[in-house]
């Protein structure tokens, strides 16, 4: 008995993940875990670019794109994990709320 | 001219490419030249002959292309000027003469509005460039792989502003962006510069995901990720077919503008940008707040104006027009009184860039009534980018390593001491703060006039008293170089020496001086550089 998921579905999912991302990057002070928010929300993207893609099916436009995102977001992790390590070497801290040197 | 050579259509596209091409063959040059330079440590022996503190907090990390910050300056200003210069010969050619780039399209547009923005990304990536020549080796920070970075963030700045296709928007995007989170934390050891590029990173990354899941909204709408295909099948949009696209197009256009404006560093999507661009090395710092800032506007225009250009997302109703007037309203008030109340010049100047951007606002609000306002945004990031590069290079030549200028007290007396390089900073904020025969004064002057012409009266009358509000701390800063004395043993800045610096601010005030008395010559470029124009 095959469950009957149409495109609106997978759409729906992918928002919902979204959301999950950004209010968990707002919400947590810990930067691996927004990082991780990050990755949820591009992951979610590429999601819903695939989703998309089948329902416009055509010139696979959709699906190109979530290849192109897998790799961007590989990229910003790597800059990223670079940039907490050096805060991390610093501060002896991970919590984004203890990057307040800069405030008068 | 040998017509069979200009008529192969190879050659005409890498001429239609080539300041695109110069900028990503010669980052790669570089790249190469910094990896395989043999490192001077001669700066670290000589710290340690005379007794210095020899793990001192800065610049005690020896790597390749240690050093040699002020040969790879000179590189990448010669690439970059080159990709400024390739920028005028296609200008002067037409883009739209060299046919053979619509093959790289629509996921590269190689038009007049693209090839103008190439030259201003160029020419502020080159006035940086030199900068940091002078800047890095004076304070200590030994890093060579500087100037690859902002080659590589300057022609994704270039390919933002040229991109036409939803996917070359974001590549183009995070290429910008990724080279600049690096460029914030160059200075590794330093506590602000690490807190500076974290929190530039953590922002801009969730603004990108923003703006990423508008754009996958958009295409599942419309089935389409070019620009202008996007705007036809919007246009086209009527009836049960819009009923239910239209809050998904609606939220996609929302987390555009959220994305963008969070790059451009508008209120209320500013917080990171005082921060980031006072942790931050200045030179990076002006590449920020002109050639980041400048693209970002680049691609808000071409996606307001190609993909929301349909009447109804486009009306002062239903639109994006109030929405960007509010922002513009915000980032000018809001921005101009925290700067009033800053002690820091460097986080003075970061606010003013936010008022810069909420100006520029008030000319993209104004396009959705004229097409010529768009010329009026071109020439004031044109006039907006020299000026600002100008005083932060003013600033960077004020200091040296250890008698660096912060705070206005440490600019005091500093006209009387100093008076060449009282001078050039003077000039520079004066054409900041709008005031005739420089620069920044027509850069105003048109803006207000396209928002004159698009009857938006009010905005104008915001945009007037913040220019008022604006002057005040920017003429603070003369006031305390000519005014003020030096408290006793107080520190002061003494100014560094260098060519690369000197240069740089040669370029600018030519640029700054040049446009404040001749603007008509870069006025008629921005007209011819308008979209749909």
């Amino acid at each position: 008995m095959a469950l009957d998921l149409v495109v609106e579905h997978y759409v729906l999912l992918s928002g919902l993940i979204f959301l999950i991302g950004a209010v968990g990057f707002v919400t947590r002070r810990n930067v691996l875990v927004q990082l991780m928010s990050i990755e949820l929300m591009l992951n979610s993207v590429n999601l819903a670019l695939v989703a998309f893609n089948r329902q416009h099916g055509g010139a696979m436009n959709g699906q190109m794109f979530a290849f192109f995102v897998i790799a961007v977001a590989a990229a910003e992790v790597a800059v990223g994990l670079a940039i907490v390590l050096q805060f991390y070497r610093l501060r002896a801290t991970v919590n984004s709320d203890e990057a307040d040197g800069l405030r008068h | 001219m040998d017509t069979s050579l200009m008529s192969s259509p190879g050659v005409m596209m890498l001429f239609g490419l080539s300041p695109i091409l110069a900028l990503g063959l010669g980052g790669l040059l570089l790249m190469l030249a910094e990896a395989f330079g043999r490192p001077v440590v001669a700066h670290a022996l000589e710290a340690q002959a005379i007794g210095a503190q020899p793990a001192g907090p800065e610049g005690q990390i020896v790597d390749a292309g240690a050093g040699r910050a002020a040969e790879l300056a000179l590189g990448a200003a010669v690439i970059l000027f080159a990709g400024a210069i390739f920028s005028v010969a296609l200008w002067l050619v037409g883009p739209e003469n060299v046919t053979a780039t619509e093959r790289v399209a629509p996921y590269l547009l190689i038009d007049r509005f693209s090839v103008f923005f190439s030259f201003v990304v160029c020419l502020g990536g080159g006035i940086a460039a030199l900068l940091a020549g002078g800047y890095l080796p004076e304070h200590r920070i030994e890093r060579g792989e500087f100037f690859p970075l902002l080659v590589f963030c300057t022609l994704g700045a270039q390919a933002l502003a040229a991109a036409g296709d939803l996917l070359s928007l974001f590549v183009a995007l995070e290429t910008m962006s990724l080279g600049v989170y690096c460029l914030v934390g160059l200075r590794r050891t330093s506590v602000r510069a690490s807190e500076a590029a974290l929190k530039y990173f953590l922002l801009g990354s969730f603004a990108a995901a923003l703006m990423l899941f508008g754009a996958a909204l958009l295409y599942g709408a419309t089935g389409r990720t070019d620009l202008a295909g996007i705007g036809e099948a919007i246009a086209g949009l009527s009836g049960d077919g819009l009923e239910g696209r239209a809050a998904q197009i609606l939220i996609a256009l929302a987390l555009l503008i959220v994305g963008l404006a969070f790059k451009v560093g508008a209120v209320p999507f500013h917080m990171w940008t005082p921060d980031a661009y006072e942790g931050a090395p200045t030179p990076t710092t002006g590449f920020m707040a002109v050639a980041v800032k400048t693209a970002a506007v680049a691609v808000l225009l071409r996606v307001l104006l190609v993909v929301f250009a349909d009447e109804r997302l486009g009306s002062w109703g239903t639109g994006w027009p109030p929405v960007l007037a509010t922002i513009a309203v915000l980032s000018m008030f809001i921005a101009n009184f925290i700067a009033g109340r800053q002690e820091s010049v460097k986080r003075m100047l970061a606010y003013s860039s936010i008022a810069h951007a909420g100006y520029v606002f008030i000319g993209v609000v104004a396009t959705s009534r004229s097409v010529d306002a768009q010329a009026s945004v071109l020439f004031y990031l044109l006039t907006y980018t020299v000026s600002t590069l100008g005083a932060f290079g003013a600033l960077i030549l004020a200091g040296r390593y250890r008698a660096e200028a912060v705070s206005y007290e440490d600019l005091a007396g500093f006209g009387r001491r100093h008076p060449a390089a009282a001078l050039a900073f003077s000039f520079f904020l004066i054409s900041l703060a709008g005031v005739p025969p420089t620069a920044g004064f027509f850069g105003k002057l048109y803006v207000f006039k396209a928002a004159i012409q698009g009857e938006l009266y009010w905005l104008v009358v915001l945009g007037l008293i913040n220019s008022v509000i604006g002057a005040y701390y920017y003429l603070k800063v003369l006031v305390f170089m000519y005014m003020r004395e030096p408290k006793p043993g107080a520190p002061f800045a003494t100014p560094m020496r260098s060519g690369y610096v000197a240069t740089a601010l040669v370029i600018a005030a030519c640029f700054v001086l040049g446009l404040g008395i001749l603007p008509d010559t870069a006025l008629e470029a921005a007209v011819a550089a308008v979209l749909g124009g």
